[in-house]
């Protein structure tokens, strides 16, 4: 993937920039706003990586600036601005994600996953599959092995969260944000709880685990390999 | 000198009382010119009416069978009147005296004023003498002005001392309110540059009437002592994170060294990395929180209210945290009366996060077996969210400080928590006009939210 990294702190594009090349990608760091916005517009870029706080154009000016120039690459947010509304005007200005300094490398890297292979298809899909797990959206059935499982409303959001995002690692202020809608870290174990509650309803009866921790970071639905 | 000149003229009440004082002498004198005008017109009128009269009742004494009376009568007239007071002439056809009590003069028929001394009369005041012709024979009667002038003078020194003493009275009266005023406003002066040296407890003195200064004075004492709560709560914070945060900082620097040493001497530093990596999230997550509280207390949330129901939000709650609470061995309920209003203009993510904070210090903070309830229930026009356990509670004499930012009980400093939960859940109750009352259980610790009336769902 390419990604293009906009930020002026040198140690934190250094930072990025080696965790994204040992995963596998490859990144441009520009140091200012202006020239993040002629790179964005002459060459192809997965993800744009945007610091708030920028010399020449800020963050927020300039992914303005790159939807208002019907680019569409998809943009989070890396930023020590970390008020209650500056989350709010960064996906108003056409940000797709927002993640406040400081920040685990694991969390921007299953983000920038989450982002750059986000099938636009697969929203509109209804019933979602992960080998014998089967989620109705519908008719709000859980099944697997043909089975039903019975699930509680926040569990079943859970699934489907984690369905959508098979073989991704989704980290756990992912989930809170997605599932829970919380965007402040809470001081129990609430994600952990919902996980084990759910594992125990879909995996535990069965042979094959689906639903796996990775450590440190967070969790994954995938038939193992 | 110069200078406190400069002042004085600047100063707005010695302004006004010299407008007003100016003003005021300025009108007195004109109705003064007015009346006197008035007054020497009516009595000059009156002189000549005088004059007028006494003439035509010398004139009506002559009948022509006995024109010899007629002189006689104006002879026992001059005879009777000193010259200085009235005159009297009669002259023949020849110009020839015929009686008098002044010497031979002409004059033009009608009104006309001499003076005494050109017809050799004594003195200087001027006569008003009318003259005419009574069957041939000339006629000159006049009056002197001398008492028409005493009153004139009489009239003319009373307006006289009457300015003297509006003068002195405008200016002293002006010059009393003006330094009253001046003394009040110094006070408010120095008042003010008291608190800008920084002698926040300083207040304006007020006179107790109530007056429009007064009124001022007590709004400015207000708007001192928010500002002096704010600066007092600012001096707490900064003292309060100074105190927490340099401890965590000491600790990390601490793991540091001994990962240092560990390493020096060849061993594995993993579990110090961890241990130094935790700690420094604990620190960003203090300020983060710190951060946070002082935005929702800025207020410019208020923009992004909208309706939302805080009954959603508690069962919501409710429902995500009654797992947290089974799997720690505590219970976790809410019960809503039905008839409750629920409704309130504010901010979901916040409102959210202060019941997730409340729900979350009972279940990290009480003992297993604890029950926590929420309820809602209608009450003083609005309605109150209650979080309450039947846990250790709070004792009395803390319960104000755990408000309060990084406060933590001393029996808590041992689980986990940064002290800042309860006093985000204040900055967002504050924000959204909602009172906050804790309640002792016995045993337990009730938090009590009171929402003022406002949305009918």
């Amino acid at each position: 993937m390419r990604i293009l990294v906009v930020e002026d702190d040198k140690k934190t594009a250094d930072y990025v920039a080696q965790g994204m090349s040992e995963a596998g990608h490859v990144c441009d760091i520009v140091e200012d706003g202006r020239n993040a916005l002629f790179q964005a517009s002459h060459e192809q870029y997965d993800v744009l990586v945007v610091d708030r706080m920028l010399p020449g154009l800020d963050g927020l000016s300039l992914v303005k600036a790159v939807r208002a120039a019907s680019i569409g690459t998809p943009a989070i947010f890396l930023t020590s601005v970390s008020g209650v509304d500056d989350r709010v005007e960064g996906l108003e200005a056409g940000g797709d994600d927002y993640l406040t300094k400081p920040f685990a490398f694991s969390e921007l890297l299953a983000r920038v996953n989450a982002l750059a292979r986000r099938p636009p298809l697969q929203d509109q899909k209804t019933v979602l599959r992960v080998a014998d797990l089967e989620l109705d959206m519908i008719r709000r059935q859980v099944t697997r092995q043909g089975q039903a499982i019975e699930l509680q409303p926040r569990e079943f959001t859970l699934l489907e969260v984690l369905m959508r995002g098979e073989g991704r690692v989704l980290t756990r202020t992912m989930l809170l944000e997605r599932v829970w809608d919380f965007h402040f870290d809470p001081k129990t174990s609430v994600v952990e709880t919902h996980i084990s509650r759910l594992r125990a309803k879909i995996d535990r009866p069965f042979d094959v685990p689906l639903l796996h921790t990775v450590r440190n970071t967070g969790y994954s639905l995938h038939v193992p390999r | 000198m110069l200078k406190k000149n400069w002042r004085l003229w600047r100063s707005t009440p010695f302004r006004l009382a010299l407008a007003f004082g100016l003003l005021f002498i300025l009108a007195f004198l004109v109705a003064d010119i007015i009346t006197y005008q008035l007054l020497k017109r009516d009595l000059a009128e009156a002189l000549d009416d005088s004059v007028r009269d006494t003439y035509s009742v010398v004139a009506s004494t002559y009948s022509s069978e006995d024109a010899e009376d007629f002189v006689a009568g104006v002879a026992t007239y001059a005879r009777l009147n000193s010259p200085e007071d009235s005159i009297f002439l009669l002259v023949d056809e020849k110009g020839e005296r015929l009686a008098g009590n002044v010497p031979l003069f002409a004059a033009d028929d009608g009104l006309s004023t001499i003076k005494a001394g050109d017809i050799g009369v004594k003195g200087d005041d001027r006569i008003r003498i009318q003259a005419g012709t009574v069957s041939g024979n000339r006629l000159i009667v006049g009056e002197s002005y001398s008492d028409t002038d005493d009153l004139e003078r009489v009239a003319l020194m009373s307006f006289v001392w009457a300015s003297g003493v509006i003068v002195i009275l405008a200016c002293g009266g002006g010059a009393f309110f003006a330094a009253r005023a001046q003394r009040r406003l110094d006070g408010i002066g120095r008042a003010m540059s008291d608190v800008s040296a920084g002698n926040l407890t300083r207040r304006i003195p007020l006179e107790g009437n109530g007056d429009d200064i007064d009124v001022v004075a007590a709004q400015m004492n207000q708007a001192l002592d928010r500002l002096s709560a704010l600066v007092e709560g600012m001096r707490q914070v900064s003292a309060d994170i100074a105190h927490d945060l340099k401890t965590p900082l000491n600790r990390l620097r601490m793991t540091i060294e001994q990962a240092m040493q560990q390493s020096g001497r060849g061993g594995d530093i993993q579990a110090f990395l961890l241990d130094a990596r935790e700690e420094s999230d604990r620190i960003n997550a203090t300020f983060e929180a710190l951060l946070r509280i002082s935005q929702i207390e800025a207020g410019t949330r208020k923009a992004r209210f909208r309706p939302v129901d805080i009954e959603d939000i508690m069962s919501s709650v409710a429902e995500i945290y009654g797992s947290v609470a089974e799997d720690n061995g505590q219970s976790l309920t809410f019960a809503t009366r039905p008839a409750s209003p629920s409704m309130v203009n504010g901010d979901r993510e916040l409102l959210t996060q202060l019941f997730v904070n409340l729900v979350e210090n009972a279940i990290n903070h009480c003992p297993p077996m604890t029950s926590i309830t929420l309820a809602l229930e209608a009450g003083d026009g609005g309605f109150a969210a209650t979080v309450a356990d039947d846990g250790h509670g709070i004792p009395e004499e803390e319960r104000e400080l755990v408000f309060r930012r990084l406060y933590r009980l001393d029996k808590s400093r041992t689980t986990p928590g940064s002290g800042l939960g309860l006093s985000l859940v204040k900055a967002i109750a504050d924000l959204h006009g909602a009172e906050i009352t804790l309640k002792d259980r016995h045993p337990g610790l009730g938090i009590i939210i009171s929402f003022p009336a406002q949305l009918q769902a």
